[in-house]
């Protein structure tokens, strides 16, 4: 356990997973999954996995400048699927250069968006693998 | 636990995180976990007109199985120190082994 | 502990190769279409690795032209690669 490199400077405490996530409770977050979706929402509990419960959650839908909420309520989220919390700065929350748009609008512009971007990444993942290439376990952002 | 005990020795000091979906974000290191789970204080991200979503953000908690990278002050780093920690660590994994 | 201490040249099993290796330059194979090379300083079970002074290589299809791969080339002085992408690392000399 102690390899000795230094001698901690903090309680061993603060270094679990559960002392990290305590500081955001009860704080407006950004919830970016795996599958590349941005839930924003309060932090009400969570575990030692990361499993997070979130209130008032809605999830924002991004299309190059625009952007549109839809509210989804109380979300329990599995620990595995987050990629990232970002606590977000209530003053700065407001001034977004992004516009806001119509849930339909954002889901139109989304599919084209990914269609394209699908058959493009099928195309280099072939041509990468034939030089032995592995492709990452799949991320989206 | 070498890379656990690594990182608490680099906290304050300002690191880049570049995750699996080539999103990078630099900040100052405030915490980490068994997991090697972080914490990042004052975040900027670096191509942020890309990554909109994160422009609100003043610190982020990174879970570890989504980190590719993390870029380190060389500085910070006593490298022989280092090396001797991960023969250590590695004669005690062998022991346990046997 | 002496032995530890000298490094033992016995390889038991896979990870003491990499084990002497440490304070030398190797070549790292990544997921993702990644390689690195640079001097290794420490590693784990996992293969988590720091390397120092880094020369990153990253393979891309080109966009309109899919038939030539370009490479991109970056440079970290200290750096800590996650184990799970990590595919081959190799000695060099």
């Amino acid at each position: 356990m102690d390899v000795g490199i230094l001698p901690e400077p903090l309680p061993p405490q603060v270094f679990t997973t559960g002392a990290q996530l305590l500081d955001l409770t009860d704080k407006k977050l950004v919830i970016v999954l795996r599958d590349g979706r941005k839930l924003i929402g309060v932090l009400r509990s969570y575990d030692q996995y990361a499993n997070l419960v979130l209130q008032d959650t809605v999830e924002r839908l991004y299309s190059q400048n625009l952007y549109a909420d839809v509210p989804r309520g109380v979300y329990i989220v599995r620990g595995e699927n987050v990629l990232l919390l970002g606590e977000i700065d209530l003053d700065k929350e407001d001034d977004t250069p992004l516009q806001l748009a119509s849930v339909d609008e954002i889901y139109d512009a989304q599919k084209a968006e990914s269609a394209q971007k699908k058959q493009r990444e099928k195309k280099k993942a072939r041509k990468l693998h034939s030089l032995g290439f592995e492709a990452e376990n799949e991320l989206i952002l | 636990m070498l890379f656990f005990s690594f990182f608490k020795t680099l906290v304050d000091h300002e690191v880049t995180i570049e995750l699996k979906n080539d999103l990078s974000i630099r900040g100052t290191l405030k915490s980490v976990d068994q997991f090697l789970n972080i914490k990042l204080d004052d975040i900027h991200v670096v191509d942020e007109v890309k990554y909109p979503h994160l422009s609100a953000v003043k610190n982020v908690f990174i879970r570890g199985s989504v980190v590719r990278y993390v870029h380190l002050p060389a500085n910070a780093v006593d490298t022989a120190l280092l090396e001797d920690a991960t023969r250590r660590e590695a004669a005690a994994q062998a022991n346990k082994a046997k | 502990m002496a032995d530890v201490e000298n490094g033992s040249p016995t390889v038991a099993e896979p990870l003491d190769l990499v084990r002497l290796s440490l304070d030398e330059v190797v070549f790292v194979k990544l997921r993702g279409d990644r390689e690195l090379r640079g001097r290794l300083h420490a590693y784990d079970s996992h293969c988590n690795l720091v390397l120092g002074e880094v020369e990153e290589t990253i393979y891309i299809v080109d966009e309109d032209d899919e038939e030539t791969i370009r490479t991109v080339k970056k440079n970290s002085e200290m750096l800590f690669v996650r184990g799970d992408s990590v595919v081959i690392i190799a000695t060099t000399t």
